[in-house]
């Protein structure tokens, strides 16, 4: 019974046509890019002047641009790992009465909060204040599990929040460890959840720009070599890479989607 | 403290213990940075106020700021206008239906924002989708440039890479309404405004003001936008504070711009709360970035 108010057709069809316009609105940018990275043309733009998959040959030939691919899914792997471990603690953490509740978890938001330019100010002038080089696997390192671990908390607090607490009392009546309860009982009904709040952490990581920008020393990873692709000249090959950097987001995206929902 | 809270500090200390080391402790190393100068010999550790007053007396960033801040109260605005009647269209559709529209509504803002807002320069460009249409039907002799770098370009930029963020909780919030409501409001001689403005609106608050938090402090740090679309004429705060420390080197500075924007943010934030939990606005939208 969801069409429960009354609505003339007329406002049906101007609610449609709007929805319609919306969605072109959203998906008109990447159609563009999409086709773009097929045209024989060494301008980003029209006219399309015939189909070539050159670019996306320059895309994965071109070593730095393969080096930037493989920095930014290894460094979304790491920090997505270490991100989402944390989180799992900081989230069980959360099921009991917790001291300076309030407090902690403004610290725990700051990083969503803080504008993403003042989240790279400020660990760039602390490593540099400490005289810490910039790099890929320290620098750059924190910055990324700083920025998905407040995420993936979120993420996981509902799922850890959700579940029978009864079970795990049974499972301590019946004389089961606390390590025994948590292997057996609270991992395997988290499990999805983490899974979960893992795959969104590496596409948070995956995409990270900014703080990246400020962080990553002389390391690129694949939005910051996009980034001085597109500022520095339009190079012809910069459509392609968007449509690889794309694919790789979504394909991530979708994954944590539909286990997040199986989870439930 | 007794057993259970201690188990508890136990298990939240490593994420505490990494939030004070890289994020508290750098504010704090943020803020004493902006009270010491960069000069040619590197950082002088002598505490001054000249950088706020550089900040607060030159017109350029006290503007700069201003204009910071209305674009991201008018971003806000759009993006909630744009998302009511999206909002109610989806909430009426059948569940697969919904489903369907709400991954679709999913898909182009699971791409990072800087190849989102790239793909607007093949659109707007000199050698763009509108310039060869215009021509094409022959409005226009040549390209023209004005479609890019200006503030217009700023806004469209910024509403496309936000407003799934405002359009999230307002749905969330309006589909929740039971449509028995609805049904009696009509029973009882309700007019189709008066439903939506005295139960719609009004039941949908909580979301709106989740998602215009989120979407005011997203445009107010916008830096990609800016920076891609909207040329020297668009540039916002977040800009000039990235030029301190790329191309000026003047960290000092650069932290204390950093500093004010904090304090925007944190004033902005202690204002919303008096309207809104702030645990509501980031909890009950546990993960919904995606």
């Amino acid at each position: 019974m969801r069409v429960a108010l009354k609505q003339s057709p007329l406002q049906a069809t101007l609610l449609w046509a709007y929805a319609g316009l919306i969605y072109l609105f959203l998906y008109a940018p990447v159609i563009t890019v999409t086709l773009l990275s097929f045209n024989d043309s060494r301008v980003v733009g029209l006219p399309f002047k015939g189909f070539t998959l050159q670019w996306f040959v320059v895309v994965f030939t071109r070593p730095e641009l393969v080096t930037a691919l493989a920095n930014s899914l290894v460094l979304g792997i790491v920090s997505a790992t270490i991100g989402a471990a944390l989180a799992t603690l900081l989230a069980l953490a959360f099921r009991r009465p917790f001291p300076a509740n309030g407090l902690v978890f403004y610290l725990i938001i700051a990083p969503i909060v803080l504008p993403g330019v003042v989240a790279g100010v400020i660990l760039f002038v602390f490593f540099g204040l400490l005289k810490i080089p910039l790099s890929l696997w320290t620098t750059a390192l924190v910055a990324h599990v700083t920025w998905v671990l407040p995420f993936s908390f979120l993420s996981l607090y509902p799922v850890v929040h959700r579940f029978d607490r009864s079970l795990e009392e049974a499972a301590g009546d019946l004389g089961a460890t606390r390590a025994v309860v948590f292997r057996r009982i609270v991992l395997p009904l988290i499990r999805p959840g983490i899974i979960a709040a893992w795959l969104f952490a590496f596409s948070l990581s995956f995409d990270e720009f900014i703080r990246t920008l400020f962080l990553t020393g002389y390391e690129r990873t694949l939005p910051v070599q996009f980034w001085y692709m597109i500022v520095e000249s339009l190079s012809p090959e910069a459509p392609a890479m968007a449509v690889v950097i794309i694919v790789v987001s979504v394909v991530t995206s979708l994954a944590g989607a539909l286990v997040s929902r199986r989870s439930t | 403290m007794n057993r259970s809270s201690r188990n508890a500090l136990v298990l939240a200390s490593p994420s505490l213990a990494w939030l004070l080391l890289f994020v508290a402790l750098p504010c704090i190393f943020m803020v004493v940075m902006a009270c010491l100068t960069t000069g040619i010999f590197g950082i002088q550790f002598k505490f001054t106020a000249v950088n706020f007053e550089r900040l607060f007396q030159s017109p350029l960033y006290v503007t700069l700021l201003f204009k910071t801040f209305r674009i991201a109260i008018v971003t806000t605005a759009i993006t909630l206008i744009m998302a009511y009647p999206l909002a109610i269209f989806l909430s009426r559709q059948r569940p697969a239906t919904k489903g369907l529209l709400l991954l679709l509504l999913f898909l182009p803002f699971w791409i990072g924002y800087v190849v989102r807002t790239f793909a607007w320069l093949p659109i707007l460009g000199r050698a763009g989708i509108i310039n060869q249409m215009l021509l094409d039907l022959g409005v226009i002799n040549q390209p023209v440039d004005w479609l890019l770098y200006n503030e217009f370009a700023v806004y469209l930029g910024l509403v496309y890479v936000y407003l799934l963020f405002m359009l999230l909780p307002v749905f969330l919030a309006i589909d929740r309404i039971e449509p028995a409501l609805y049904e009696a409001a009509q029973d009882l001689g309700a007019s189709r405004w008066r439903v939506f403005t005295r139960i719609v609106l009004p039941m949908s608050k909580p979301g709106a003001l989740s998602g215009a938090i989120m979407v005011f402090l997203l445009t107010f740090g916008a830096f990609v936008t800016p920076a891609l679309l909207g040329g020297a004429s668009g540039i916002m705060y977040s800009n000039v504070i990235a030029t301190q420390f790329f191309a000026n080197n003047n960290w000092a500075f650069g932290s204390a711009l950093s500093t004010v924007m904090t304090a925007v943010v944190i004033a902005f934030l202690v204002g919303s709360s008096r309207f809104i939990g702030l645990r509501d606005v980031f909890l009950s939208r546990a993960g919904d970035r995606r």
